[in-house]
Parts: C-alpha cells; structure tokens; sequence
C-alpha cells in the first residue's frame, strides 16, 4: 500500500518536473515575444513612441519639427538609440541611447542619448555639431564614426533643411538623463572581418554614480 | 662689398630652399597622420576617393590621385592653388559630406594634410597652378540681373540646372562625373548648398574655372568677363530662403511644392528615401574593407548572423525575376517593408530589418519605393533562404540571453552570401 503510494508520488513528481522543464522551455522559445505580437501592433506601438509637436507654440517650427519627426520615426533612430527596460526597448523613453553596442574596425561605441539633457544628451552639442554627425559622421574630436555602425552616409543624403527639421524636433525631445559612454578606440571584434552588434536587454549606458 | 650682399643673398636662398623643402618632408608624415585619423572613413587609405562610405555619398568623395579639383581659383585645367585646397578643408564643401575642419583641426594640420594628399598626384610635382587674374566683377543691379538671365539662357544652362534653375533639367537624371559616379545637378535656388560658397565672386569663379571632373565646363571661352559676372548676379538673385529663414506660411508653402515633386516624381522619391533610409547599406554585400562590391547595390546578400536565431542573407532587392523583387508583388514588397513577412509568409525578426518603423511611411512614400524598386536594373544574385539555428543551440542561446544576462552579438559579414549570375540583359 504505502509502496503504490510512493509510486503515484514518484511519477507525480516526474511528471510535474517534466512539465516545468517544458514551460520553461516554451519560455526561452517564446520570450521575447517577437512572434506572438502582431506586425500591425509592433507598428502601432511605433508611431506611438515618437513623441508629437503638438505643444510647440511658433507654428513655423512646429511645422518643421513635424517633418523632422517623421524623418526620425520612419528612419528608425529608435532602432539603436532606445533605452533598454528589463524586458527589451523601453519605448516611453524615446532615443535615450543605451540599447546597443557596436564593435567596428576602429572603435567600439554605444547609442548615443539623443534626447536634449543638457549633460547627457544633445544638450551640450551646438547644431553644428549635431548636424555634423549627420551630415558627415564626424565627432566634435575629429573622430570619423564608422560608416556601417551609425548610417550616417545615408543620412546625408537627406538635404540640409530636412537634416535642420531632424535637429529640431531633437531638440524638442523630452530630456532624459542617461549618460552613454564615449566611443572606445580599438578594434574589440571577435568574429575577423565582421562588424558586431551587441544587442538584447542590457543598458550599456553608464550607471549613475552612487549617491 | 656688392658681391658680398650678393653672395650673401644667394646663400640665404639657398638655405632658405633647403630649409622650406625639409619642413616639407617632415610636414608629410605629420599630413599622413592627420589623413589616416580624419579622411580614410571617405577618401581612402591611398586617397582614391573610395573608403567605406563612399558609396553612399553623392557626390563622391574626391579622387586625390587625379589632381583635378573642383573649387579653385586657378586656370581651366589647372591644378588648385594651395589656398584653394586649404580653403576646401576649412571651411568644408556645403552640399556635400566634406565638414568644415577648421573648428577640429589646427591651421598647421590643416596645412600639412594638404601638404599630404597634393603628394598623392603626381601631377603637383609636374605642374604649377595659374592663378587666374580676378577683376572688381559687377555690381549687382536689377539690369545686371535681366542681363544675366539672358546670359543664363544663351549659355544653356536650363540644360541642367532647368529653366527654373532648380536643378531639374532634362539631362539630370542620369547625371554622372568623370569616373561615372552618380552627381546632382546643383539647385541654384538653394545657395547653401553651393560647394564653393555663395557669394557672386564665388558664383562667378565656377563659370570662369568649371568644375574639373564634372559636367561644368569652363565658361571662360563662350562668354565675356562682365556676361560671366551678370549671370552671377542673376544666380545670386533666384536664391530662395532656407527652412531655417522661413516664417510659418512659407514653411507650408515649401513643404506643399516638396510633397507636390514627390507626387509629380515619384521614382525620384523612391530613390531617395531607399538612400536616406539607408536600404541600401544592408541590401548591399560589402567587401573586407566595407566598401559597396561592385556591380552589386541593392542586390542582397549581406550575411546577417542573428544569435541565437540564425543566419539572415539580405534579400536582393533589384527587379531580377529569378533572383530579385521582379516577380513579386506591389503588395507583397509593402507586406515585407512594413509588416516583416516574406513572400512564403516567414516572419523576420522586429530588428535589423526595422519593419515597425517603416510601417509609420505614408501609403504614398511606400508607393514610390516600390515604383523605385522596379526601376532598379536586375542583378541576378541568388541569396540563400534564412537559417534557424537548430532547437537546442536556440534554447541554450536564449538560456544565456535571457537567465545568464549576456547579450550575444549581432554579426554583419563582408562578402557576398549569394551566388552572382551578373547583371541581365
């Protein structure tokens, strides 16, 4: 008696483990749930992000910033420049950089904070400086970021108003305060000739200094 | 006594000579290192004009090893005066990638990388520029202008640039330099976008030096000194505001007449957005240095290692029929820019390929990428079907992902994933 009991006990609890396991496995399949979210939802949730210009008082620079912002939606700058939550890009937290790392031939980088924070983010570039990254890749050290890591060549593609409609639509972001590190030069790629991205739930933003 | 000044004169020369071309010397190597740390990215390690990102430039950067230069004060067919190219790299090229360099470099680096890539041709060791004598020009005054419109007509320059002057003219869509790279013609209501500067002393100089290497010719022959400085004044006077000048009724304007060119043009559309967009940096293989491999744009097989998914080969995205997009659909091209679904209903990963984003384009700009895409000569290059890593690799890659915290890399690989068959007839 007390041995079938065992028994039943035994293949319960095998049973139960089993079945754990396969959670866990349909788990680490389905997470994160790129396939169970719809491509229409993914795009809504897109659109959502980028914040409107409806609050901008001048109807000249609202209008400008509204073709900037379509720029930058359509583009995809929040592709890299995303912040990272726990689970994957937090979207409320628009181009507040972070989300990736780049190793290239000549410098490893991470996505910049784009938002106007004037210590972390494009607050303490001048628009020259801003619409030199844009226009030409290049730092305000001198420094020629790889072509294939930031797309820049593409975007001076763009005519120089509507790279003047990205900035000021930048330029209206809401400020977040992320610091992203400075480019590190060097060539840290692991796979030869390759260029690498690290991308998935990480900040590699620089965490703020204890209190 | 005489003599001895003399001699004494000579000497200092000689010395002088001396010490100016070892200063040359020992500027080379300082020139080279500037150029290697600032101008390789575009111009290339050995200045041809074709680094990493020259590809994706219109205009392309400049070949220095030709010694034709396109902004100069000097003589048609001449080689550019040192001040020309100082000027250049100070002040950069507007309209083009090239930055202004004097708020980075000093005027000595500036100096001996101009020092550096005038070492690249042979043609300054050969030659000496002309200078060109420059007269007070014309002022500029509403008869001026009216002269220089029939100047403007007499010389053709509607040919390019349009009747408008806006750079539309009927031969400018398969506008291309001397080494058939792709070009613009300039729109000469947008002076800021003049290379070498906007005022009518810089105007005039273009007419009376052309711009070496491109369609501009010199117009030093079929026209006279005061018809050149009337022609520029009356470009000077078709300049229109820039956005950054512009109150909010003329913003509106400006952006009703750019959506009304989109409409009235859509396949120019299309080409620029699959540029600004950047298309083309994925859809096209890329060799060990990361330049564009020739005779391939658009024509896919960028090998995109997405750990732990798999491997994704950039998809061809000319007209081909076998290869390419010639056999799909309108619908079946937007379904993939916007939603991610191949044409055998694979979903592809929300990242690289940004469909969420490319879903916020506006129904008529994605119209006009599918009408660029079918205008796209057909390349034949057969890219493989993606690979899935197998089911455990995959689960152990999530395992680390999501319970180890690594993030694993995203690998883009030089070379073509495809087997190219060439261009088709």
């Amino acid at each position: 008696m007390t041995s079938r009991l065992a028994r039943v006990l035994k293949w319960t609890a095998i049973v139960v483990v089993l079945l754990a396991l396969c959670g866990f496995a349909a788990f680490l399949y389905n997470i994160p749930p790129f396939f169970l979210v719809s491509p229409e939802e993914f795009g809504n949730q897109m659109a959502a992000a980028a914040p409107t210009v409806t609050d901008i008082a001048d109807p000249a620079q609202r209008a400008i910033a509204e073709r900037g912002r379509y720029i930058v939606m359509t583009t995809g700058c929040i592709g890299c420049h995303a912040r990272n939550g726990g689970q994957g890009p937090d979207l409320t937290q628009y181009l507040a950089g972070g989300a990736l790392q780049i190793r290239a031939p000549h410098a490893t980088y991470v996505s910049r904070n784009l938002t106007p924070d004037k210590e972390t983010g494009l607050g303490r570039r001048t628009d020259d400086e801003v619409l030199r990254v844009l226009r030409s890749g290049t730092f305000s050290d001198g420094h020629v970021v790889d072509a294939t890591a930031m797309p820049w060549a593409s975007f001076s593609n763009w005519t120089e108003e509507d790279r003047y409609a990205v900035l000021v639509y930048l330029r209206h972001l809401k400020p977040i305060r992320h610091a992203t590190p400075e480019p590190v030069k060097g060539n840290a790629i692991t796979i030869p000739g390759a260029i690498e991205q690290d991308y998935g739930g990480k900040d590699y933003g620089v965490p703020d200094a204890p209190k | 006594m005489r003599a001895i000044v003399r001699y004494a004169a000579v000497g200092a020369t000689v010395l002088l000579t001396i010490a100016a071309a070892s200063v040359r010397n020992l500027a080379q190597p300082r020139g080279k290192a500037v150029y290697d740390a600032h101008c390789v990215e575009c111009h290339g390690d050995a200045g041809k004009g074709d680094g990493p990102a020259s590809g994706f430039l219109t205009p392309r950067p400049r070949d220095f090893t030709t010694g034709k230069y396109k902004i100069r004060t000097t003589e048609t067919g001449s080689l550019p005066s040192d001040d020309d190219l100082v000027q250049s790299v100070r002040r950069g090229l507007y309209g083009t990638t090239m930055p202004a360099w004097d708020r980075i470099l000093s005027d000595d680096e500036i100096a001996s990388v101009v020092d550096y890539i005038k070492s690249l041709s042979p043609q300054f060791a050969a030659g000496s520029p002309k200078p060109i004598a420059i007269g007070p020009g014309i002022p500029s005054s509403s008869d001026s202008i009216t002269r220089g419109r029939t100047v403007y007509d007499k010389l053709q320059c509607g040919k390019c640039h349009g009747t408008d002057g806006r750079g539309t003219g009927a031969v400018t869509t398969s506008f291309e330099d001397d080494s058939r790279q792709p070009l613009r013609a300039a729109d000469l209501t947008e002076p800021w976008t003049f290379h070498g500067g906007a005022t009518a002393r810089d105007i005039y100089l273009r007419f009376r030096t052309g711009m070496a290497g491109t369609p501009m010719p010199s117009f030093a022959d079929a026209a006279t000194d005061a018809e050149m400085w009337d022609l520029a004044n009356y470009v000077v006077s078709i300049g229109r505001k820039p956005v950054w000048s512009m109150g909010a009724d003329e913003v509106t304007a400006l952006y009703a007449k750019l959506d009304a060119d989109a409409q009235r043009d859509p396949i120019k559309r299309g080409a620029h957005l699959v540029q600004a967009l950047g298309c083309d940096v994925c859809h096209t293989p890329l060799d060990e240095r990361k330049r564009i491999i020739p005779g391939l744009r658009l024509a896919g097989g960028l090998l995109v290692r997405i750990e732990p998914f798999g491997d994704f080969p950039t998809g061809n995205l000319t007209s081909d029929k076998e290869t390419g997009l010639g056999n799909w659909s309108d619908d079946e091209i937007k379904r993939v820019i916007t939603k991610g679904i191949l044409r055998d209903g694979t979903r592809l990963l929300p990242y690289p390929m940004d469909y969420a984003s490319y879903s916020t384009l506006k129904p008529e700009d994605l119209d006009a990428i599918v009408k660029y895409l079918r205008t796209v000569p057909p390349i034949s290059n057969k890219v493989p079907r993606p690979r899935w890593t197998p089911l455990p690799a995959f689960l152990w890659g999530k395992f680390k992902m999501l319970i180890l915290g690594q993030d694993p890399p995203m690998a883009f690989f030089p070379g073509n994933a495809g087997t190219p068959g060439g261009p088709r007839r």
